[in-house]
């Protein structure tokens, strides 16, 4: 066994740590009561990107194990907290992390925590703090060591460089049975980044047409804000899926966001409801969306979004 | 071939929640087949259709997630097993119990819904998956199966999506766009009262504990504008934001 007690995985992108890398190294740190701290980097390039992670922890293992699958993924974690000792596992969210993180919990006979925004430790377990019941309930969970959790992207002050630098070690990996990718498909990426937007305008069915939403890439590029979607715009074809906010699309939590003609269903809330100030435009005063409103202007969309587009440029002039 | 899904019950999303005594209350709540999960029990019946032989629905969790359980066999589902556990368990625990009846009925293939309406977890395809040690795929918006060895499958990831040839058995868990649930028809609903749902005890004992529950709802201003005069109010309403709340 290894003389480590808590292992970040490490997300990057083949040449760089990601965001959610330096925020899941923040709290390992806040646990660091439990003991020190090793982390991995999974994939491809991993020497050059461990190198990178090696300037934050003092032990990095690289496991060159190719292109993403779950299999994968959990395995190399499961090899690396096996070499350092760790039993407690830390990684960023989203959607392929809580895949294989799962797979990891399983193997490892862990407690899960998934997607918490906060947690600590007593020494024995790790409790976590996190939303269930589509976003509206916060729950405290506690889970014995050992312990993998995931850290809801955005929840974290980013890690700074440790003042020495580490040592970088190749891991050897399994090759567990596992998917074959035969196709990446990439999403069209324009404008502002949707989850890390500080605006986010919007357009729901109401809008009634694609060409409507003319209007809401104005007032976005207005406020420098990103485009979102419901369901039902993406459903009809007016938009592409990768600008859906909900329980399955995007998650957002903006300064500001402002919902045109969208009735505020559970499950579109569910991806926008911590939002701090949320602004909803809508012709019906008993729309839902309007109960989690700041500011809400009862009418139609077709004449108040020109409207908004107007005042809007006037105060950025 | 044999299809399962993975099912479970769930408030419907758009009933009152409420806190008694730090944890959710579900007492008068209207629960039903989670949504994500009827994706799952739908693609079974669709690839039984096409491909034939059996469809079975197992779940795991208390007495009342029979209801659950009748509405998949009413849409079409062969018959059910029902692994019988009141109180919490988490998904990992819940695998491993899972994975003993799924590994005796050697199944095609598994699906499961991409996320629960109640804990917001995505974990239990990936852990029973693991449990089984197969394949995982998740938040799968298509299937087709090779003959009965392979299905290729198109998937969400992060960020884009993805295109996977997988061996079988594996799991896979739903995602928006895989089908559109049929509903029960009263024929299917009569039908459903008479097919065999076998009840297998659990006993278990949870790796997480939930300790307290809250409902944080963030206090909402609430300020109404009236959209008579649509370029007042979009002055006042901008004049606001900025002046007020100072987000733009
Ligand atoms: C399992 C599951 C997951 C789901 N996931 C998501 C998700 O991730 N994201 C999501 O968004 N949805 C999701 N949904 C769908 C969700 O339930 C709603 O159907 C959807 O959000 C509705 O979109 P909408 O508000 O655009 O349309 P509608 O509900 O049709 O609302 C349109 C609104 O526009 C208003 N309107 C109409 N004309 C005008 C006008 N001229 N001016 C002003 N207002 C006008 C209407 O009053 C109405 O309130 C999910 C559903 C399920 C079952
Ligand atoms: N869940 C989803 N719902 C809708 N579209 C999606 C989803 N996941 C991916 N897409 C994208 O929709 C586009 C069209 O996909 P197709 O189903 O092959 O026509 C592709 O670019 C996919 O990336």
């Amino acid at each position: 066994m290894g003389e480590y007690m808590i292992l970040v995985v490490l997300e990057h992108d083949g040449q760089r740590l990601r965001k959610g890398a330096l925020e899941a190294i923040s709290r390992a740190r806040q646990l660091s009561a439990l003991g020190a701290i090793a982390g991995v980097v999974i994939g491809e390039n991993t020497q050059a990107v461990a190198q990178e992670a090696a300037q934050y922890l003092s032990t990095v293992y690289a496991a060159e194990v190719g292109p993403y699958t779950p299999e994968k993924w959990a395995e190399a974690a499961y090899a690396a907290a096996q070499k350092s000792g760790a039993r407690v596992v830390v990684a960023s969210g989203g959607r392929q992390s809580r895949t294989w993180t799962a797979r990891l919990a399983y193997k490892m006979k862990a407690g899960l925590l998934e997607d918490t925004l906060e947690t600590s430790t007593d020494g024995q377990h790790i409790i976590g703090v996190r939303y269930s019941f589509l976003n509206r309930v916060t729950e405290k969970q506690k889970a014995a060591l050992p312990v993998v959790f995931t850290a809801k992207p955005n929840t974290t002050p980013l890690a700074e460089p440790a003042g020495s630098s580490g040592v970088v070690e190749a891991l050897e990996v399994g090759r567990p049975p596992t998917v074959e990718v035969l196709e990446r498909l990439s999403e069209q990426k324009k404008g502002v980044s949707l989850t890390e937007a500080t605006v986010v305008v919007t357009g729901g069915r109401g809008l009634g047409s694609p060409e409507a939403f003319a209007g809401v890439e104005e007032l976005a590029s207005t406020l420098g804000a990103a485009v979102g979607a419901t369901r039902a715009v993406v459903d009809a074809g007016w938009r592409p899926y990768s600008e859906q906010v909900g329980q399955t699309g995007k998650t957002v939590q903006p300064n500001l966001y402002i919902a045109l003609a969208v009735s505020g269903a559970v499950q579109h809330q569910a991806g926008m409801n911590k939002s701090k100030y949320i602004v909803a435009v809508n012709k019906d005063a008993e729309a839902p969306i309007f109960k989690i409103a700041d500011y809400g202007i009862v009418g139609d969309v077709h004449q108040v979004l020109p409207a908004l587009i107007d005042a809007a440029k006037k105060l950025k002039d | 071939m044999k299809f399962v899904a993975v099912i479970r019950q769930v408030p419907d999303g758009e009933s009152r929640l409420k806190i008694e005594g730090g944890k959710v209350d579900l007492g008068g709540v209207t629960m039903i087949l989670d949504q994500m999960d009827e994706w799952a029990v739908e693609e079974v019946i669709r690839l039984q259709e096409k491909h034939g032989g059996e469809s079975v629905v197992v779940a795991l969790g208390p007495e009342r997630f029979e209801e659950a359980i009748r509405t998949a066999l009413a849409m079409g589902i062969d018959r059910a097993i029902h692994l019988v556990a009141e109180g919490y368990l988490d998904p990992i625990t819940q695998a491993e119990a899972l994975a003993k009846v799924i590994r005796a009925e050697a199944p095609t293939l598994v699906f499961t819904g991409g996320q629960q309406a109640d804990w917001d977890s995505q974990a239990l395809g990936p852990a029973l998956a693991e449990a089984l040690a197969w394949p995982v795929v998740s938040w799968t918006t298509q299937i087709e199966l090779e003959g009965e060895t392979h299905a290729k499958a198109k998937h969400d990831l992060d960020e884009g999506a993805e295109v996977v040839r997988v061996a079988l058995p594996a799991v896979f868990t739903s995602q928006q766009g895989l089908n559109e649930p049929r509903y029960p028809t009263l024929p299917g609903i009569m039908k459903a009262k008479r097919k065999e749902l076998k009840k297998v005890p659990v006993s278990a004992s949870s790796k997480v504990e939930i300790l307290e529950q809250t409902i944080q709802e963030k206090s909402r201003l609430n300020k109404m504008i009236d959209g008579k005069d649509p370029v007042a109010a979009a002055h006042e309403l901008v004049r606001l934001l900025h002046e007020e709340a100072k987000v733009i």
